[in-house]
């Protein structure tokens, strides 16, 4: 009777979770598998017919300079816009749950570049950025600093940290959102315990606030680290992967590979590498996720 | 009917895979692009000044023919970006039936893919060969096979603005590259950037140095670099890499240049911040006369080689007709319409090269001095299409660590011959 209904109560539950499972498979796992199955081809992307050639692909990877710049500049983008937009977006969260003079307006201010599309933000910067006419180099120029201003997106020496310092500008906004919402979770009365115990705000800070965003922290990090391990868009729009390959990351170089030099068998494989390197980063938090609804 | 997990899964299953292999047969381009014998679409990249010239030419073949053909534009997406939109739609199953697309090996790719159609049949058709100009139709000739129907070779020379030249003391365009040089120097004195030139993407940048190269190594030399039957790793190269360094030290062009929009920057000697720019006959059209200025406040030279013939850097754009159309016969019946004379008068076209469909000299002064002195000469190969996209790149990125002072001329000309040695193995 209850291996019965144990059955019936399955079928309805994998019922109920066709659809959804359908588009997975169609639109996720399949063409996964497809790209998978296309990094060990020759494939040029339009033709019809292709070569199997195993693990060629791959091998070409360890001998392509462009990728190991793009890997690396990947490493530096994760670990440059993970910290620093998370380390602001939490000083700014913690200014901004006190008691400050406009701080709606202040919210909005630092979170607008966050809904801002990409390419706007690239075109913005672009602008800023500009070594003739922009913003940045006017205002060294004014201020008696000719010999700072530079041609940010045009040498390799500041291309790289010039399309960062965009990226942890439109990313702020996000951390300290979601610390914002879970500061208001820790109860006020622990801090006025503790100033009654005559803790000091630093103090306060180190052992109240910060255990109290333990869980804000796990989403934020993660998160961070597999959006930084996504880049794409930013550095598209800003330099295409210039001047030369000075700013080419992963994602951009399979981009290449792909549409561009008619070799989708070899940007699949790069497809390939960094999807089963943003699964593990992302396992320490699915997991922590997981334990948690356990719990 | 019971159904216990196992059939549950089976059919869930089959419905899956089914749906997945409907997807895999939509994505594997195994459609035709226009089913229906009425229904054309052409794909194309002009821009807000032109693109409704286009369609008003095209509703008049749809009246004549009982045809509905959509016309889609990617304005301003260059020969960086075009491709990509195009590849990605003919992948998609729903490819155009119609494309416009650059020749040299931005075209190449579609036709040896076989995504474009072998017009020779409509060629002999339509009499196409005695229409057009032959070295166009050789421009969209791949291994052999007459992919596409060329209607355009634009030619690139120097586009200035008169004051400028003027405020300078520069009384006429240079006639030797000794003069180019000292016209820049006294542009620099007068306060205005000579050359207004991007890099990113890498092409406006490389329309510098291929003229470059062009003075150092001649005309033959140059076409035997291009198609790798002579060593870069030379003199001529070095020497083209030396005076390229020597245009960014003496800031003859704008500081970064390389890492500058070129779709921003061609337009400065419009808008007064550079004195001239290296562009096509377009410009006048799109550029000068659309921001609102005169033709006749500005002016256009071939830049000066020092060898005969006195070629300039150029390029051949046509149509394709899409391998999978539903309606071949019609897509060419629309290309034959859009390079009759009076339609590429009616499209304002600069640079035609159907006969008897020259620039009026009325509306496009400029364009028609360039179509009747340097646009009559020879031209080479611009450089994005005389390499696949791939070795383009490379060379790019070449010149950039030239410009930056990262790899001197000798080191650089070395590169080259690696990159072009690679390519053709």
């Amino acid at each position: 009777m209850t291996r019965a209904r144990t059955r019936h109560g399955g079928l309805v539950a994998w019922a109920f979770a066709a659809p959804a499972l359908l588009v997975y498979f169609t639109f996720l796992v399949y063409p996964a598998l497809s790209s998978l199955w296309f990094s060990f081809t020759d494939w040029d992307g339009l033709s019809p017919g292709y070569n199997v050639v195993g693990l060629q692909n791959y091998a070409s990877m360890v001998d392509d300079p462009v990728v190991v710049r793009a890997a690396l500049n990947n490493l530096i983008w994760a670990v440059v816009t993970v910290v620093v937009p998370v380390v602001l977006g939490l000083v700014l969260a913690v200014l901004l749950n006190g008691k400050v003079r406009g701080k709606p307006l202040l919210r909005l201010v630092f979170y607008t570049p966050a809904v801002l599309p990409l390419v706007s933000v690239a075109s913005i910067w672009g602008w800023l950025y500009n070594p003739e006419y922009g913003a940045i180099n006017a205002f060294l120029r004014s201020a008696g600093l000719d010999g700072l201003a530079q041609p940010w997106l045009g040498q390799d020496s500041t291309a790289l940290g010039a399309t960062m310092v965009a990226a942890i500008w439109l990313r702020v906004g996000f951390p300290m959102l979601l610390y914002l919402a879970a500061l208001q979770g820790i109860n006020p009365d622990l801090y006025e315990a503790a100033t009654v115990d005559g803790a000091g705000r630093w103090q306060q800070f180190w052992h109240i606030t910060m255990p109290g965003l333990r869980p804000a922290h796990y989403v934020v990090i993660a998160l961070s680290v597999i959006d930084s391990f996504k880049v794409f868009d930013l550095i598209y729009a800003m330099t295409y992967g210039g001047p030369g390959t000075a700013t080419q990351v992963m994602g951009t170089w399979m981009y290449f590979n792909v549409f561009q030099y008619n070799q989708a068998g070899y940007g699949t494989a790069i497809a390939v590498v960094i999807t089963v390197v943003a699964i593990a980063v992302s396992i320490p938090y699915v997991r922590s996720q997981t334990r948690e609804h356990a719990a | 009917m019971t159904v216990d997990r196992r059939r549950f899964l089976q059919l869930t299953g089959g419905a899956a895979l089914a749906t997945g292999l409907a997807a895999c047969t939509g994505t594997g381009g195994g459609e035709t692009a226009s089913q229906n014998a009425k229904t054309l679409r052409l794909f194309t990249y002009e821009d807000n000044a032109t693109i409704e010239l286009l369609r008003t030419q095209v509703k008049t073949f749809d009246a004549q023919n009982g045809t509905t053909t959509t016309v889609d534009s990617l304005p301003g997406s260059g020969a960086a970006v075009y491709p990509d939109k195009l590849r990605t739609e003919l992948l998609g199953g729903k490819g155009p039936d119609v494309w416009r697309i650059w020749g040299g090996q931005i075209g190449a790719p579609f036709v040896k893919a076989k995504q474009a159609m072998d017009l020779s049949a409509y060629y002999s058709k339509f009499g196409w060969d005695a229409k057009l100009n032959q070295a166009a139709v050789a421009g969209m000739t791949f291994d052999g096979v007459k992919g596409g129907l060329p209607f355009i070779a634009l030619g690139i020379g120097g586009w200035y603005r008169k004051a400028a030249f003027t405020k300078a003391g520069i009384s006429k365009p240079p006639s030797s590259y000794g003069e180019l040089e000292e016209a820049n120097a006294k542009l620099v004195a007068s306060g205005v950037t000579p050359l207004g030139t991007g890099g990113k993407y890498g092409w406006h940048v490389m329309r510098l140095f291929e003229y470059l190269l062009e003075v150092s190594a001649g005309p033959e030399l140059h076409d035997k670099l291009l198609t790798g039957d002579e060593s870069w790793d030379r003199p001529e190269v070095v020497t083209a890499f030396t005076n390229f360094k020597k245009w960014q030290d003496q800031k003859w062009m704008p500081t970064g240049a390389v890492g500058l929009d070129p779709a921003d920057v061609e337009l400065w000697y419009v808008q007064g911040k550079s004195a001239y720019t290296i562009t096509g006959p377009w410009t006048e059209a799109q550029g000068i006369q659309s921001g609102g200025k005169k033709s006749a406040d500005f002016g256009v030279f071939a830049f000066p080689t020092g060898h005969e013939p006195a070629r300039h850097s150029g390029f051949v754009e046509g149509y394709m007709i899409n391998a999978k159309s539903g309606n071949p016969d019609m897509s060419a019946a629309l290309l034959d319409f859009l390079i009759k004379p009076e339609t590429q008068k009616a499209l304002k076209i600069t640079a035609s090269v159907v006969a008897g469909a020259e620039p009026d000299q009325a509306t496009l002064p400029l364009s028609y001095e360039w179509a009747q002195g340097p646009g009559q000469q020879p031209f080479y190969t611009i450089q994005d299409q005389a390499f696949p996209k791939k070795e383009a790149d490379q060379y790019f990125a070449v010149q950039s660590d030239v410009l930056q002072g990262k790899t001197n001329p000798a080191q650089a000309a070395k590169k080259m011959q690696d990159v072009v040695k690679a390519w053709k193995k």
